[in-house]
């Protein structure tokens, strides 16, 4: 078993984010040289391990595993180390892929090759030459990178969290790149900002997910997956002894706890506040961070935590309390994030929501048990929504582009606002034509696009157990490809709007080629999970060398394989429904009398304040403003410490202290001064006056002391020879 | 022989005038020249009492000897400290010497 | 060689003194000098530590290094010195810490030779309570500690210096005077000060000293709540901590370094060393109580912390709620040291790792961030977050890296090692104080938020041009002073066995 380098996956990155931290940080070059050629390294390392994964058979009970001790714990210790399972196989494939293809369009988003403009400022984002944080914004990349391939390889739930939070300071590093950046309004927020709402919200589900792990190590004395997900006695005794809280078992409560750590990463309801601001990111950091990888991995643990979450249930039966909490928030979330992406302007924010929404997909299939849909749609998701954040990206650096060469005065507009764009198709085909295909992927174009796949299998999936789950994901389904085809529209369709639109030209090849190939993914990824029980085209691909085993394949992790689901016209009657008729809609409402220059949108004035609570997400910002941000400062500021420690604590010592000057004082005057003191006084005042009377005889003359001394003389002998003579005793 | 008393009351006399020398006189030259008067009265006492006690022995005369020589040397280091002093104050008064007064 | 290493522990003790005699010989002008030769001089002790590490056997657990003389023979106190693994993690702190301080203290201009002859006066202080294994002798070198940290804020300090450290003097001494009452009591009913024999006589003695007038329960009790509370106001514990603010505020930046570096660890020591091996019955009835003082100090140090507009005072109360974690560690091994129960006894000795470890971690990562805000402070001339408004990091790039590391540590980010001792602990106390662990959590939700509040009000934003031309990145000095924090916060993060076996097997040890 060739699992010695494992081990070695997630370490190229990290080791690049250092070489470029301290030593390549003035090279341009060498910096991206370095962090590209590490990435492609864990690459090709990942692609070797997954070929290899993929060549065993029941590779589910065979796996790599490697593990060192890492903390003494009484007379045991904890464990570290590595494990490469069918799941973890999937994801090395696309992971490495897609942050090595984002890695590469940075070089041109940067604008790599240009020169250093002396008008831009370090710390906000360049106009037109290179980005002066250059270096910095590859090494955060690498260390991201780093971050995410950890957790993907990780054996236990620690090292897992250790890479989940790892990723979380990179995300707030690189939400927050443009550090020195300011707006002219106020309210708008700040990338700084952003950056610390991004990590305050995932925070408060860390926080929690944190108290799941030590719960779980307490109950099983380990935090390995193979211990104690791969193990039937474990699983049986979580889900059968009793948790703190009445009416839910160990599994029950840890599971609710880890799937709130999911809910604040994965930004479902109702933690999603975070993503939409974050766009203020670079865009290959919201196509990588938060697209492709972070927030997928938050659904990546919930897969990976499958077998606790649903200890205690088996197919067909009652949903186990964490099932139901994602089964509920999941799709909830897929439809309130999707009616609030049909309201919004800027080209990312859709993306944003749309994410958003699309995890909602995910969690709501782990609800109802379809584990290998929820995987599935993971990995085709990364695909087509990074094509798309790029894509977006291609066509801003384009807009600016147009900004900036346009003839005449700069036109100041902000350049990710759609209705500030149009026509784009014909200035910039090849994105055009990858958007499309990305777009179409998201909405789930039928047969040949994989977002059809993976979201026709969790349609039917929702539709053999839970029909309100099926009902609300099939709505979602249809605004989702509304809103995608409102975004197309607006960005490339009809006439361009502005100048800055109407002079955009395509970007360079180190961003279209990343482009291309998702593309290509975005439409062939999707075989692989083809179910088998498909008519025609499931047995044809069978044939084909098992060319559609991903759900045998990713089937395996569990320690019973999970049955598919039997195929049933009507879920994939509804899915082209939704699918073909949101996008015709809004082809209609848009594509079809593509917007004039200043024209509103045509879905406000009919919508009325609905389109304003859309447009405006429901205010749940100002709500959390009020209910959570200004208390907390208030607590902060004033009751803690204003009035605890300045006030009542150091109030009662300084009391303390006024009470001891007190009677301090009374000591020193009334006993001190009157009655100890004044004994020794009036004895040196009495010696004093001794002396003061006999220091006349010192008057400095011999003749004088002479004479007294004779005198002494005389009066010593006198009493000595009265002494002799008797007289005296 | 003249009796021993004589020679004491001579030496008696002598000490006591050079005692009031000490004592009484005004310049300071004066009471050393008591002090030497004094010391010569001693040496009449040491040289009777050599005489008339043990005259074979010669300590007696060492002891005279002996007392000459501090005479001596005592004279010479007061006639020192008195010049040393006159050069500093031109005056010889031993009352107006009285620095260490409290 | 075999002195060295036989009288090891005395040589790391006294060392600094012979340092602080060496810096008294050099000419008072020589500014140069004194710097160079107070930090040589501390290098001695620090290598001398580095070697104890390396020399000593993590086997069992016990005291090594053990030294013995005849010292005050009338009440039966010797000079008795020698480590386990709680205390050489300490020492090993100790020795580390205090020659990066000196490079600190090196932009300090007035008077250097009071100032370093006092820093490593104080550093004897530090070495001897570590190694003390006589309750004179720990007693002696914990006050020994006390005064030249009182000149140094008092004299070398900020605005309100007087204030602080006379307050810090005052508040620590009250506390001290009852440690002195208790080691008196117990000195004299049981009739030696030696700890180690004291921990296997102690705990079932039960002769009492003045028959009739005073049990020895009493003895006992009043015993061990002096005990809790000398060293409840040295860690600090809520609420006992108003003093910390002020004095870190107050102090010059060195100063700061050491007194939340090592002088905290001082209290939190006492009670490993002392409270748990000779009360364990009491500390068990006790350990809720402390339990919920230590959550407390966690969340509310947490509140204010991030109510804080002065950078320094942040990280001051920063201190408080990391020494909280380990006050909750300490508790949980408290519950397990008085009770045979085998019931959680594991986590007990994760929780006590884990709250050594902090010790260790925390030292480390409030240095390095207090000598942070000294390095702001030298160039800005402010503490004051509002006013310093931000747009630094385009000017000190390399400042901000470092910063942005050190907060990190500070915040507890995995990767780093603030994380493993505080995981450990919760792990630990989880079991044994399920409640009080849940709501530490939210102290753990506005650790973040304080740490990214600092960051942004130094680092982020446009860049201010009032800071222009008075803001030099850093020198090679002070890159010199920070580097090695920032190397162990890594190491121990990701690799912490080497630390946390030892002080594991002392553990052990401890609980029973």
């Amino acid at each position: 078993m060739r699992i010695e380098y494992v081990w070695l996956i997630p370490l190229p990155p990290l080791l690049s984010f250092f070489i470029i931290w301290l030593f390549t940080n003035r090279s341009k070059t060498l910096s991206h040289t370095v962090a590209i050629v590490s990435m492609a390294i864990s690459w090709v390392l990942s692609v070797i391990t997954f070929l290899f994964a993929l060549t065993i058979e029941h590779f589910g009970q065979e796996v790599f595993e490697l593990s060192v001790p890492w903390l003494p714990t009484g007379d045991t210790a904890l464990n570290m180390g590595v494990l490469v399972d069918p799941l973890t196989a999937a994801m090395l494939f696309f992971v490495p892929l897609t942050c090595l293809l984002i890695f590469i369009y940075s070089v041109g988003y940067q604008n790599y090759g240009k020169q250093l403009d002396p008008h831009d400022a370090v710390g906000s984002p360049p106009h037109n030459g290179v980005e002066p944080m250059y270096s910095r914004f590859f090494a955060f990349l690498s260390l991201f990178a780093f971050g995410m391939l950890l957790l993907v390889v990780a054996d236990n739930l620690l090292l897992l969290f250790v890479g989940w939070e790892i990723m979380g300071l990179c995300s707030y590093l690189l939400i927050g790149f443009w550090y020195g950046r300011n707006y002219a309004d106020p309210n708008q927020i700040t990338p700084r900002q952003a950056a610390v709402k991004a990590f305050m919200t995932t925070r408060v589900g860390d926080v929690a997910m944190m108290l799941g792990i030590v719960y779980l190590y307490f109950q099983t004395g380990t935090l390995s997956f193979r211990e104690i997900l791969y193990n039937e006695e474990v699983l049986l005794q979580l889900a059968e002894t009793p948790s703190y809280l009445a009416g839910l078992s160990v599994a029950g409560l840890v599971g609710l706890l880890l799937f709130a750590g999911a809910v604040g990463k994965s930004a479902q309801f109702p933690l999603h506040v975070w993503l939409p601001d974050a766009m203020e990111g670079p865009t290959p950091v919201s196509a990588m961070i938060h697209a492709a990888t972070m927030v997928s991995a938050g659904v990546y643990a919930m897969v990976r935590m499958f077998p606790l979450l649903s200890a205690g249930w088996h197919h067909g039966g009652e949903l186990t309390a964490p099932m139901m909490a994602m089964g509920f928030i999941g799709s909830f979330t897929a439809l309130f994030a999707a009616t609030i992406a049909v309201a919004q302007k800027d080209v990312k924010k859709v993306l944003a929501y749309s994410t958003i929404s699309q995890l909602g997909y995910m969690i709501a299939a782990l609800g109802i048990g379809a584990y290998v849909a929820a995987a599935f749609h993971l990995i085709t998701h990364a695909f087509f929504k990074a094509l798309l954040f790029l894509g977006s990206g291609s066509v801003i650096h384009g807009v600016e582009h147009g900004m900036h060469h346009a003839p005449g005065a700069h036109e100041h507009l902000d350049p990710q606002d759609m209705f500030n764009m149009g026509g784009l198709r014909r200035k910039m085909p090849v994105t055009f034509w990858t958007f499309l295909i990305g777009g179409f992927a998201l909405a789930g174009f039928p047969f040949i696009t994989a977002g059809f796949w993976s979201k026709d299998e969790i349609l039917a999936d929702a539709f053999a157990s839970q029909q309100i789950v099926f009902w609300v994901l099939v709505l979602s389904a249809l605004l989702t490809a509304f809103y995608t085809m409102r975004q197309i529209s607006l960005t490339f369709l009809g006439e361009p709007r502005t100048h800055s639109a109407e002079h955009a030209s395509e970007t360079t090849w180190t961003m279209t080629t990343p482009l291309v190939i998702l593309a290509f993914f975005a439409l062939f990824a999707g075989f692989v999970g083809v179910p088998e029980s498909f008519p025609g085209l499931g047995e044809f691909l069978h044939n084909l060398g098992n060319f559609n085993r991903f759900h045998e394949f990713v089937g395996g992790t569990l320690l019973e394989h999970p049955e598919a689901v039997e195929f049933n016209i009507f879920p994939l009657v509804a899915s082209i429904v939704a699918s073909l008729g949101g996008l015709t809609l809004g082809w209609l409402v848009y594509g079809l009398n593509p917007l004039k220059q200043g024209q509103a949108d045509p879905l406000a004035a009919p919508l009325g304040p609905i389109y304003t609570l859309l447009e405006r997400k429901y205010f749940f910002d100002e709500l959390y403003d009020y209910v959570f941000v200004r208390p907390a400062k208030w607590i902060s500021e004033v009751l803690t410490y204003r009035i605890m420690d300045k006030i009542i604590i150091d109030g009662f010592l300084h009391g303390v202290a006024r009470a001891a000057v007190v009677v301090g004082n009374f000591f020193k005057d009334e006993l001190e001064k009157k009655t100890i003191d004044n004994p020794p006084i009036y004895l040196a005042n009495a010696i004093q006056w001794v002396g003061k009377s006999f220091r006349v005889i010192q008057t400095g003359r011999v003749q004088n002391y002479l004479l007294i001394g004779m005198l002494v003389v005389l009066a010593f002998s006198g009493v000595y020879y009265l002494m002799l003579a008797g007289v005296l005793k | 022989m003249v009796p021993l008393s004589w020679y004491l009351i001579l030496a008696a006399a002598l000490f006591c005038i050079g005692l009031y020398g000490v004592l009484a006189r005004r310049n300071a030259i004066a009471v050393l020249m008591g002090v030497e008067l004094m010391m010569n009265a001693v040496i009449i006492n040491l040289v009777a009492f050599w005489r008339y006690i043990q005259p074979t022995l010669i300590n007696g005369q060492v002891f005279a000897v002996v007392v000459f020589a501090v005479a001596a040397a005592e004279a010479s280091v007061g006639l020192a400290l008195i010049i040393s002093i006159y050069r500093r104050r031109n005056s010889v008064v031993a009352e107006d010497m009285n620095l260490l007064k409290w | 060689m075999s002195f060295v290493l036989d009288h090891l522990v005395s040589l790391v003790v006294f060392t600094p003194l012979v340092g602080m005699v060496a810096v008294g010989l050099v000419p008072n002008g020589q500014k140069q000098a004194l710097r160079w030769t107070a930090f040589l001089a501390s290098l001695v002790p620090a290598g001398l530590s580095i070697a104890l590490w390396f020399n000593y056997a993590n086997s069992g657990g016990g005291f090594q290094f053990e030294e013995q003389a005849v010292w005050y023979q009338a009440i039966n106190a010797s000079y008795h010195v020698g480590v386990d693994g709680l205390a050489a993690p300490m020492i090993l702190l100790t020795g580390l810490l205090t020659p990066l301080a000196i490079l600190a203290s090196f932009s300090i201009e007035d008077r250097i030779k009071p100032y370093m002859m006092l820093f490593l006066m104080l550093e004897t202080g530090m070495f001897g309570v570590f190694a003390a294994l006589d309750l004179m002798i720990f007693f002696l070198f914990y006050e020994i500690g006390l005064v030249p940290m009182y000149f140094l804020i008092n004299q070398w300090g900020g605005k309100d210096r007087r204030y602080a450290s006379f307050k810090f003097f005052v508040y620590t001494m009250a506390g001290s005077l009852g440690l002195l009452l208790s080691i008196q009591l117990i000195g004299l009913s049981s009739g030696t000060f030696d700890i180690v024999q004291l921990m296997n006589l102690w705990p079932s003695f039960k002769s009492e000293l003045l028959p009739g007038v005073v049990s020895i329960d009493t003895i006992k009790t009043v015993a061990f709540f002096a005990f809790c509370l000398a060293f409840s106001i040295k860690i600090p514990l809520w609420p006992f901590h108003t003093w910390l603010p002020d004095a870190h505020t107050e102090a010059p930046t060195a100063g700061s370094m050491i007194l939340a570096g090592v002088l905290l660890k001082l209290g939190a020591f006492g009670f490993l060393r002392l409270v748990l091996p000779l009360f364990p019955e009491q500390a068990h009835l006790y350990s809720p109580v402390l339990a919920t003082l230590a959550v407390l100090a966690i969340v509310l140090g947490a509140f204010a912390a991030y109510g804080q507009s002065d950078f320094k005072r942040l990280v001051a109360y920063s201190s408080i709620n990391h020494m909280g974690f380990v006050v909750l560690g300490i508790a949980v091994a408290a519950w397990a040291a008085g009770t045979s129960s085998e019931a959680y006894r594991e986590s007990a000795a994760i929780a006590g790792t884990g709250a050594v470890l902090q010790m260790f971690n925390h030292g480390l990562s409030s240095a390095a961030m207090f000598f942070l805000v000294g390095v702001v402070y030298e160039r800005v001339h402010t503490r004051d977050l509002n006013e310093i408004g931000g747009g630094i990091w385009q000017y000190a790039p390399v400042y901000g890296g470092i910063l942005v590391f050190s907060a990190m540590s500070s915040l507890g980010l995995p990767g780093l090692n603030g994380f493993v001792s505080e995981f450990a602990v919760t792990r630990g106390a989880w079991p044994v104080f399920t409640a009080i662990t849940a709501i530490s959590m939210l102290g753990l939700l506005f650790t973040g938020a304080y740490i990214l509040k600092a960051i942004q009000k130094v680092l982020h934003g446009p860049k201010n041009p009032k800071w222009a031309g008075h803001m030099p990145d850093m020198s090679t000095r002070e890159i010199v002073a920070v580097a090695p924090l920032m190397a162990l916060m890594l190491l121990i993060g990701v690799w912490p066995w080497w630390l946390a076996d030892v002080i594991n097997e002392a553990v052990k040890r401890l609980i029973g």
